[in-house]
């Protein structure tokens, strides 16, 4: 398979992504975003399980830090989806996004195990086997 | 027999010892826990743990087995404040982390 991302000699990394891959990268990057400030959408509980689930609410810090630091690694992944080259910050966003999107997509279908995973819709599977591609790309260049 | 006097005091080292001891004992630390689950590669855990903590790329390995085997690990333990703020960066990471008071 054709490496996705490519760290240069000058430090930068090149995004090989086709146009699919670049739109399936938007759509996530996007949703994150958009979940990240509508406490409607069904990824927002997702992205905002509890810290200590010992206690029934978490420190409004701890949990105003999570919210902003998503939000930002969110806003920045949108904001260069469409560059060719990415500094080492921006795919670190890139990737924690993608990852965000991915466990995210797993718990809002329910696929909490291999077994449930195995089973799930297809075109779920499909959209989770190629966000693991790309993430798996990412973290080989970081 | 002759006693023996020490050269110096002791007693107020033996008052400070038991009350360092005392501190330990009751102030447990929390523990960072990340948690498994089906989608998540692996090698993305190593890559999430070297960058937050700065741990080794053999130590990063070791916590994400032990996260794949035993289902969690605990992957920092200290004072609250600073469980909460790596428990933060996990999340934002896209991982599934908790704090606990260790046990």
């Amino acid at each position: 398979m054709a490496k996705l991302f490519v760290r240069r000699r000058d430090g930068r990394i090149e995004v090989r992504l086709n146009d699919a891959g670049r739109e399936v990268a938007r759509e996530a990057f996007g949703r994150v975003y958009v979940a990240e400030h509508d406490a409607e959408h069904e990824w927002h509980r997702t992205l905002n399980a509890p810290i200590d689930p010992s206690k029934d609410a978490d420190d409004p810090l701890a949990v105003l830090a999570r919210q902003s630091e998503t939000g930002s690694n969110a806003e920045l992944a949108v904001a260069t989806v469409h560059e060719e080259f990415l500094t080492d910050v921006e795919a670190w966003a890139w990737m924690t996004t993608m990852q965000v999107a991915l466990r995210a997509t797993a718990v809002a279908n329910h696929l909490h195990d291999e077994e449930t995973l195995r089973s799930s819709d297809p075109d779920v599977l499909e959209y989770i086997r190629t966000l693991q591609d790309f993430l798996h790309a990412l973290a080989d260049i970081l | 027999m002759a006693s023996v006097k020490p050269l110096r005091d002791t007693s107020t080292d033996t008052t400070t010892a038991v009350t360092t001891d005392t501190t330990v004992l009751t102030e447990r630390p929390w523990n960072v826990v990340v948690w498994d689950d089906p989608v998540t590669p692996m090698k993305v855990v190593v890559v999430i743990f070297k960058r937050i903590f700065g741990y080794s790329d053999n130590k990063c390995t070791q916590l994400m087995m032990t996260v794949h085997h035993d289902g969690r690990a605990v992957v920092w333990s200290g004072e609250v404040e600073r469980a909460q703020s790596y428990c933060v960066k996990l999340q934002v990471a896209g991982l599934l982390a908790t704090i606990e008071k260790d046990s």
